[in-house]
């Protein structure tokens, strides 16, 4: 499955946190026109490197496939920063 | 008829227990494989994730933690991304490694190696016990 939910948080200078849930579906339809340009360009990069274009393709789609459960996160001292993938 | 079905109607025959008994025995009896399979021991559940745990209280400004959570398919699906790798960087790298004084010849990294090394993980379980630091790496 693919991701659906990026949830990051950190801390803000006077203690508190932020955190922002990110959807993950109606951001990537939203940058889709950027998304296929970005393929176009991966597709021409993988022609120039003597890459197969599809290979790559599945090997993109097999890591945001498994994506969802990863989790970092970070505190140190007063810095504290966590990822969450869902 | 296993022998402890046979003993339970032998006591009953006997009149050493009634006929609610034995029949609370008999069930007991038919539970138990269920409960617990003969030969086996409990199965652990397949590994999904590696974790890496650090907590350290080094830092003047406050204790550092680390709390990383990593599927281990990912970890397979980022190594089977090397096999993407072109044959000139493979070449580079590898002339870079031996001039490092690491002479491994990538090219001979196959994916089963790198998916038998993931499947190895599964296994691992690294602890570090210092009276400042914590770390620790498993598999959940």
């Amino acid at each position: 499955m693919i991701p659906q939910l990026v949830t990051v948080r950190y801390r803000l200078r006077d203690g508190r946190f932020r955190r922002w849930w990110i959807p993950v579906v109606p951001v990537v339809l939203l940058l889709s026109p950027l998304l296929l340009l970005a393929v176009v360009g991966g597709v021409i990069a993988c022609l120039i490197f003597k890459i197969s274009p599809l290979g790559a393709l599945a090997g993109v789609g097999r890591v945001m496939w498994a994506m969802p459960g990863a989790r970092f996160e970070i505190v140190e001292g007063r810095t504290a920063f966590l990822v969450s993938v869902r | 008829m296993n022998e402890q079905r046979r003993q339970i109607l032998q006591m009953l025959a006997e009149n050493k227990i009634t006929a609610d008994e034995a029949e609370r025995l008999l069930s007991a009896v038919e539970r138990e494989p269920a409960d617990a399979p003969a030969g086996a021991g409990p199965r652990k559940a397949k590994a999904r994730y590696l974790r890496v745990i650090v907590h350290s209280e080094e830092d003047p400004s406050g204790p550092s933690q680390v709390n990383v959570r990593v599927p281990l398919k990912l970890l397979r699906a980022g190594v089977r991304l090397t096999s993407l790798i072109p044959p000139v960087a493979i070449t580079r790298a590898n002339a870079e490694l031996e001039k490092a004084g690491f002479p491994i010849d990538l090219s001979e990294l196959k994916p089963q190696h790198l998916d038998d090394l993931v499947e190895a993980l599964d296994e691992l379980t690294v602890d570090v016990d210092d009276p400042r630091n914590k770390v620790q790496v498993f598999c959940e």
